[in-house]
């Protein structure tokens, strides 16, 4: 029987398909299957993240040696991007543009959310699938096409948006023609995350198996479901902001653009003017902060499982986490303004912004605190995934706690656009929520394909990616101290990037070594998946309703509809013979 | 292959929500459509309160139409009727009916989008000639720092800027002004020379944050407008089949359209009156 | 305390009468944050090692009781709102609300632009000309009206920020095109700079801040080895630098060339000529830097700060307020 739509135009009844072998194009590639489509979610936002990744690797380069020609690739960069090899000032803030846009929006959200949150919820809730499983394959679709709009870009005259992935106005407005396609590329990654997200709620609430109560729910439903409402709510206000930037550069509006703007010398008449550029910021920033919630939260709901199956106990404080999560929620749509101290914001308002952003740290450090103390009275198996889940921790402290000096004013006058923020939020996401990425990559693996990763190739590749992901960013937050300013195409022409240029090496340098740290992991991905040893359905002993199914599951999920019993970690339950009781399996007396 | 590949709360409302899937997925969406239009809302509120004096008309009636728009209205209301009739009318069978009163509510859309097409026709032809000094114009009381109306046949034509999109400023403009407002006389056509001028514009978008913000919000209403037609329109074409093969689902559907449908008539409601009548 | 000392460790010098108490809160905060994070680190290891799995230990069903979580978790919050009202809200409140008198104050307007800084003093007479921006040109970057008296003896300086030590300095600023940021990080300042607004911000230098002390008291000693032009392009030799045979081949006070290349050429010739360091001083040890992407040459972005004492800025004032002449009248 085929889902029930809400909203899309066309729409077919499939019919029973029990029987019938669907053709390749729509087994593999138009799938309505919620695992089709989180493996293709996975996947293509793992290409766009080693993407987002090597633009990144490219601008070191210019950072450690200023002015030097690019070893390899050089040559092959287009004019907007370097000359004779060496980077312009124009293609730096190209490439850092998109580096942020690829990495937020096309790497982590899609791979977080939709990867993840794909596969796993409708499992983990006991469903056949998500609530609308061709709403599910049309978002899949819409996401594809709005990165085939920001890739190509790369490609029109001017290149790719330079303006920062933040694009303030005006001078996103007056940008060249990768702007707009920086703009549309947008609207249908938001199109794409709102039908995704509608998705999910439903699919939490009310696709839950017989039993599976709400606080039953693995953490990482909870995770995946304050996400969602983050992503269903925040999101509009940007796509509206960027259909008025969109106005402002093809309809000539004034939405942004003040009066009186003089931009090289040439009076800016044709505009009305009368605009805000802090009303672009103030729509922006509306979605942007819940944005970076979206970022962390499904991390932590892949690290909360992690922890709980690997430690054989149950998470201390699960109503403690639930709460916070929800709390952390409502409070990421009132905090946006700390982005924004610097704009000339009176006492007032920056008050307001402070101490919500004051309070919000609360929620965040009970939930961080609330999984170091799992650890405590565990019988800890340091499985691949647990290393990177244990890693997490400390990592995901230092980016939170550097927070602390940014989002309050007075400090933040010091250190707002310096190398100290950029420090700050890399900690969260890369050695943060990249990490539970591997973890869940890892500990998922065998679900998907019926074998598990290689071990050796798997610490190698955490051993190498803790080592080199630190030497690239805790450099910075000295760097920041020093007073050293983001978005520097050369550091060294002002005076304290002169000073603070050294450690830029170091960052450079562990850059490309942290490159280097994937390929066992890369290597390790594509061999296991005909080379892994073979597994069963539940390789981890774990609890959760995923592992009652086959691995791979087969269309529909479960062979029979599971029923659930008791609540998602009851590992070391005193007196059971084994040391873990499944949530679909009776205990008995 | 599995056996129970059969989605739950299809069709049946949820212990939780007391809905089926669809209806709370659509008051989902709604949610977020009221957070888009929301942030649109505020876009307005922020650059009127922050607007220079005479930057802002006093009242929308001075530069739209509001006899037009108060017309379509009542058509958007009225569909709205029509399309709880509809549903209705389904739910108590009679296919034939619902099948009717959603044609109806189409062509009511229709409409509304052809006046809409001839209010923003009107907008294109009608231009604003922003001079440098205020000047005294007969008919009315105080010197005008923007003259509205319809150039003569003489004036010279305008041509946009292939970069900006800007009409660039001829040698002189022959313009007749708008009669001022609340009476029907045209003042006598005004001759301007370019060194007068500041800037010309139609009342498109680009003429001032009112209009750029009157299109915004009522171009991205009448998609959602086009978006709901197209719906409508398939079901229109197979709504007999698909009720013959399963009603309680096709009623469930065009419910839920309905939701949709009067979400954009609500959003309407609120437009209408803080556009025209604010 | 964890003061800044040497510059590009930890915090620049800090050069503003008021730049003091936002050390202060970045000093405290990182206390705090290292006290937590130790905090938490300690018992982070500890169960790692601990509770390891070994044969014949379960792990343990029951939820651990009685830790001093609530109490810490409590105290975080009251330390926190502390910070946030005992440090933050004062320091902030006294940055924005309180300007200094206007009869105490050297008023400027800054404009900013895609890539420079123009400085605007209203000269001998005290009086800021109108400006308008139709009437911008490549010579007149603000504006100044030719018609208004007042802008006669305004000094318009582009790129070069003068300022006397010990008064407060009233900055207005406002940009001709995107948002730039202003800020002086050895003055604690920072300001975005947004079109279409005017924003004031104020600091007081410090006394004995004047730029010629301050050269003095930057010098530094930079080994040959590894010396690289990129990193000491904005310097000039504090002496003069010899070869073994008394030859002088780097001045006092000049610089190690304009180029990467001719940098290399000279830092390598110095170098086979026996000398063992470099020893530099910053030829403009204060700058206004821009701190918001503003395009392309934004990392070129940046304004010479020349600090004087109270007579030095006049003699200064009186060479520049000639009166204004614009080519294009």
């Amino acid at each position: 029987m085929s889902s029930h739509e809400a909203h899309a135009g066309h729409h077919h009844d499939h019919g029973d398909h029990h029987h019938e072998e669907l053709p390749f194009w729509r087994k593999y590639i138009f799938s309505v299957d919620h695992k089709v489509i989180g493996v293709q979610y996975a996947v293509t936002a793992l290409v766009f993240l080693f993407f987002g990744f090597t633009l990144m690797m490219i601008m070191r380069w210019q950072l450690a040696y200023p002015g030097q020609p690019i070893p390899l690739i050089g040559k092959y960069l287009s004019s907007a991007i370097a000359m004779d090899g060496i980077l312009v000032g124009d293609g730096y803030n190209a490439l850092g543009a998109m580096h942020g846009t690829i990495m937020v929006f096309l790497a982590i959200v899609p791979l977080a959310v939709g990867g993840f949150g794909n596969y796993v919820l409708p499992l983990q809730v006991g469903a056949p699938d998500m609530a609308f499983p061709k709403l599910n394959m049309m978002s899949y679709w819409v996401f594809f096409c709005g990165g085939v709009v920001m890739i190509a870009s790369f490609f029109v005259p001017g290149g790719a948006a330079a303006s920062g992935w933040t694009s303030y106005a005006p001078l996103s407005v007056i940008a060249t023609t990768g702007q707009t396609m920086w703009l549309l590329g947008m609207v249908l990654l938001i199109t794409s995350s709102l039908l995704g997200s509608v998705n999910f709620i439903v699919t939490a609430v009310q696709l839950r198996a017989k039993g599976l109560g709400f606080f039953r729910l693995p953490f990482f439903v909870w995770a995946q479901l304050v996400t969602s409402f983050l992503l269903l709510l925040a999101f509009p206000p940007l796509e509206a902001a960027g259909v008025l930037q969109l106005m402002d550069r093809l309809a000539g509006t004034s939405f942004f653009m003040p009066s009186g703007l003089v931009v090289s010398g040439v009076q800016q008449t044709q505009y009305a003017g009368g605009g805000s550029p802090l009303l672009w910021q103030h729509l922006f920033w509306f979605l942007a902060h819940p944005e970076v919630y979206v970022l962390i939260l499904p991390a932590l709901g892949i690290v909360a499982e992690v922890i709980a199956n690997n430690t054989r106990k149950p998470l201390w404080g699960y109503k403690s986490l639930v709460y916070s999560a929800i709390f952390l929620g409502f409070m990421s749509f009132i905090v946006w303004a700390h982005h924004m101290f610097m704009t000339g914001m009176g006492t007032t308002l920056s008050t307001f912004f402070q101490a919500t952003t004051m309070i919000i740290s609360v929620p965040s450090v009970i939930i961080l605190t609330c999984l170091i103390i799992s650890l405590w009275g565990a019988s800890i198996r340091y499985t691949v995934p647990m290393l990177f889940a244990v890693a997490f921790l400390p990592m995901f402290a230092i980016g939170g706690l550097t927070g602390l000096p940014l989002g309050l004013t007075a400090s933040d006058i010091a250190l707002h656009d310096t190398y100290y923020v950029i420090g700050h939020f890399h900690y969260v996401v890369a050695p943060g929520t990249i990490f539970a990425m591997f973890a869940g990559i890892y500990y998922w693996f065998p679900k998907v394909t019926g074998r598990k990763m290689n071990d050796l190739l798997g610490k190698l590749h955490f051993w190498g990616s803790f080592v080199f992901i630190n030497a690239v960013f805790m450099p910075m937050f000295f760097q920041g101290m020093a007073g050293l300013l983001r978005r520097q195409y050369d550091q060294t022409e002002q005076l304290h990037g002169s000073l603070a240029h050294g450690l830029t090496t170091m960052s450079s340098w562990g850059a490309w070594l942290l490159a280097l740290a994937q390929i066992p992991f890369i290597i390790n991905f594509f061999w296991s998946i005909r080379g892994g040893t073979k597994v069963d359905a539940n390789p981890w002993q774990a609890t959760t309703l995923e592992w009652a199914a086959p691995s791979p599951p087969p269309h529909g999920n479960f062979d029979k509809v599971p029923v659930v019993y008791c609540g998602p970690y009851e590992y070391s339950v005193p007196g059971k013979k084994t040391d873990y009781c499944p949530q679909h399996v009776a205990m008995e007396a | 292959m599995s056996a129970a590949a059969i989605i739950p709360h299809d069709m049946e409302p949820h212990p939780v929500t007391g809905m089926y899937n669809g209806k709370f997925g659509i008051w989902l969406f709604l949610a977020s459509e009221i957070m888009l239009f929301g942030a649109l809302f505020s876009t307005y509120v922020l650059l009127r309160m922050g607007a220079e004096d005479g930057m802002w008309p006093k009242h929308g009636a001075e530069i739209l139409n509001v006899p037009l728009a108060t017309f379509n209205t009542v058509v958007l209301i009225t569909s709205s009727v029509t399309m709880v009739l509809s549903w209705a009318a389904l739910k108590m069978g009679d296919v034939a009916k619902g099948q009717r009163f959603l044609g109806i509510t189409f062509l009511l859309a229709g409409t509304f989008l052809v006046v809409k097409y001839f209010e923003y026709k009107e907008k294109f032809h009608h231009f604003e000639v922003f001079l440098n000094e205020p000047m005294a114009v007969e008919g009315y009381q105080e010197p005008l720092k923007g003259i509205r109306g319809h150039f003569t046949a003489d004036s010279p034509k305008l041509e946009a800027d292939a970069k900006t999109g800007a009409y660039a400023i001829p040698e002189y403009v022959i313009i007749e002004p708008d009669a001022p407002h609340g009476t029907h006389e045209h003042p006598k056509p005004v001759r301007i020379e370019s060194a007068q001028v500041k800037r010309i514009s139609n009342f498109g978008p680009r003429h001032s944050n009112f209009l750029a913000t009157y299109f915004t919000l009522t171009g991205l209403h009448g998609l959602h407008i086009v978006g709901g037609m197209v719906v409508i329109l398939y079901f229109l074409l197979t709504g007999s089949t698909f009720a013959k093969k399963n009603h309680e689902k096709y009623v469930n559907r065009i419910e839920c359209t309905g939701l949709y449908w009067h979400f954009v008539d609500l959003v309407w409601i609120f437009l209408f009156p803080v556009l025209y009548l604010l | 305390m964890l003061a800044q000392t040497t510059y590009g460790r930890w915090l620049p010098p800090q050069l503003s009468e008021h730049g003091g108490k936002i050390d202060q809160l970045i000093d405290v905060l990182h206390v705090f944050m290292a006290v937590l994070f130790i905090a938490w680190g300690i018992f982070f290891v500890y169960c790692l090692f601990r509770f390891r799995a070994k044969q014949g230990h379960a792990a343990r069903y029951e939820p651990v009781k009685g830790l001093i979580s609530k109490y810490a978790e409590i105290g975080v919050g009251v330390f926190e709102a502390f910070l946030l009202l005992g440090l933050s809200m004062p320091v902030w409140a006294d940055y924005k609300n309180k300007p200094p008198a206007e009869s105490e104050r050297l008023p400027v307007r800054v404009v900013a632009e895609q890539f420079q800084w123009n400085f605007h003093y209203a000269g001998k007479d005290g009086k800021f000309g109108s400006t308008d921006n139709s009437q911008i040109t490549a010579s007149n970057p603000i504006g100044l009206r030719s018609d208004d008296p007042a802008g006669a003896d305004d000094i318009v300086s582009v790129n070069e920020f003068h300022l006397p030590t010990g008064t407060p300095i009233y900055l207005r600023l406002t940009s001709k095109d995107v948002i730039h940021s202003f800020a002086i990080p050895t003055m604690r300042v920072k300001q975005d700079v947004i079109p279409g607004m005017e924003i004031p911000i104020w600091f007081t230098a410090k006394e004995g801040s004047e730029s010629e002390k301050l050269r003095e008291q930057m010098v530094q000693h930079f080994p040959i080895e590894g010396a690289n032009w990129y990193k000491l392009r904005h310097m000039i030799a504090s002496e003069d630098h010899k070869s073994s045979g008394g030859e002088v081949l780097l001045a006092k006070g000049a610089d190690l060339g304009d180029s990467f290349v001719k940098g290399k050429e000279l830092i390598e010739s110095l170098q086979k000529a026996g000398v063992a360091e470099l020893v530099m001083q910053p030829r403009h040890p204060l700058e206004v830097i821009c701190a918001q992407l503003c395009g392309n040459s934004h990392f070129k972005m940046k304004a010479t700060m020349v600090t004087h004492d109270a007579a030095g800025f006049n003699a200064w004032i009186e060479e520049k307020s000639k009166g204004v002449e614009f080519e294009d009248f």
